[in-house]
């Protein structure tokens, strides 16, 4: 025992214990900034790697939203949040039931680095209060999807009549677009069909009055676009999205 | 010098501990969205105008001002004591092989078609007091359906809103 504190209170000791606290302070310190990487986000991350993430909703061939990670590498991101169908009738113009409007969407690379990106479409009904009626069909609202054989991948697992989740099965290049995933849009004319009649007698005449069901409510589309970096794609797809995916040699071939 | 030595042991020891909590790994990513849509407007009211005289009965169909865009056509009924023949002045009423007589254009909310005489044949030279006549006017119009191409039709299957003048008279 004696021996023991000898040892300890020697010098030699107290260098070693400096040195290997040294060795762990140093170590710990590496530590601790992975660790604050990842607790304060890729925001902080980015910052530090300089690499600029972004992605742009396309829609006939004009950005409607995009989210980019700021070029000043201060936090910031140059972002703008659109308006689906805003430009989809002339001026004065009257939507018709039956016809098809162009409705080309597409995703576009805006950042500075290379991403997987996949989308979600969400079609549904409105009432006059807006809110959701879930009596209405969304098969309704038709919305072409186009490319589904090609580039973009069903994710049936978390598709519904309401929603649709697509993979793009392939990296898309910073500056770059996807192919279109719709190419337009029709809203079923047989809803004119679906009505309630009411007869009534007005100064000698007899009118039979139709009302419609669909009268007054409206159809609503909504598109979401992720996107994630392609390095540890798996991983990263997996803790972004919530999907395990399987990759080979870049490509999306599996979700899981 | 030991209290030193300690307090700087257990101050490596706790960072060493601290920066193992928690460690994962972040990765970039981003998302954009957009929503939007458009409130369908169905529904329309017709009525029927006439006017008569001298044994004819001007008739028109108009729509409300709120009405959406309709397809017009129109059928008169009288009994076998008479007969009747159309005029159309307008060049827009043509007979279809059902009996009915449509109107080739688009009625608009608030517009109406041009007008279709009935004339009331076969009157009797002499008209005696009590004598009396019934010519009934049907019409039915039907919302302006649409092709994919945005063109034009009428689908008579589905009629929206139909009407009726059963309107006598004496002579």
């Amino acid at each position: 025992m004696a021996k023991f504190k000898k040892i300890v209170r020697s010098p030699a000791c107290t260098a070693v214990l400096f040195i290997l606290a040294a060795v762990l302070l140093l170590s710990s310190s590496i530590a601790g900034t992975r660790a604050a990487l990842t607790y304060y986000s890729e925001t902080y991350t980015s910052r530090v790697e300089m690499y600029d993430i972004g992605v742009s909703l396309v829609e006939n061939g004009a950005k409607v939203s995009w989210r980019d990670y700021g070029s000043k590498a201060d936090g910031s991101w140059n972002e703008n949040t659109g308006v689906l169908l805003g430009n989809m009738l002339a001026p004065g113009e009257a939507f018709k039931l039956g016809k098809r409007y162009d409705e080309v969407l597409s995703v576009t690379n805006s950042g500075t680095i290379d991403e997987y990106v996949r989308v979600t479409v969400y079609r549904y009904w409105l009432d006059a209060q807006g809110n959701k009626m879930t009596e209405l069909s969304p098969d309704q609202i038709g919305l072409h999807y186009v490319n589904l054989d090609d580039c973009w991948i069903v994710d049936e697992a978390s598709s519904t009549p309401e929603r649709m989740v697509l993979y793009y099965d392939r990296i898309l290049p910073s500056g770059e677009s996807t192919l279109p995933f719709t190419d337009s849009l029709t809203i079923d004319g047989g809803l004119a069909a679906k009505v309630s009649e009411t007869t009534t007698v007005r100064d000698g005449y007899t009118v039979i009055t139709t009302d419609y069901d669909y009268d007054g409510v409206q159809f609503r589309l909504e598109a979401e676009v992720h996107a994630v970096q392609t390095h540890n794609a798996e991983d990263a797809i997996w803790s972004a999205w919530g999907r395990h995916v399987t990759i080979d040699d870049g490509r999306i071939v599996g979700i899981e | 010098m030991k209290r030193r030595t300690l307090l700087l042991s257990a101050l490596a020891l706790l960072l060493v501990l601290g920066g193992s909590i928690g460690e994962t790994i972040a990765y970039f990513s981003t998302y954009a969205e957009a929503k939007g849509g458009y409130t369908i407007e169905l529904g329309d009211s017709t009525e029927i105008r006439e006017e008569f005289s001298n044994w004819t009965k001007r008739v028109s169909i108009a729509s409300d001002a709120n009405s959406e865009p309709v397809f017009i056509r129109v059928k008169a009924f009288c009994g076998s004591r008479y007969t009747l023949s159309y005029t159309d002045a307008t060049g827009r009423w043509s007979l279809g092989g059902d009996g009915w007589y449509y109107y080739s254009e688009i009625v608009e909310g608030g517009g109406a078609t041009g007008e279709l005489q009935v004339h009331i044949d076969n009157v009797p030279s002499t008209v005696t007091d009590g004598d009396s006549f019934n010519v009934v006017v049907i019409y039915e119009s039907t919302p302006v359906r649409y092709r994919e191409d945005g063109s034009a039709y009428a689908d008579w299957s589905s009629v929206l809103d139909s009407g009726s003048s059963d309107e006598g008279g004496a002579a």
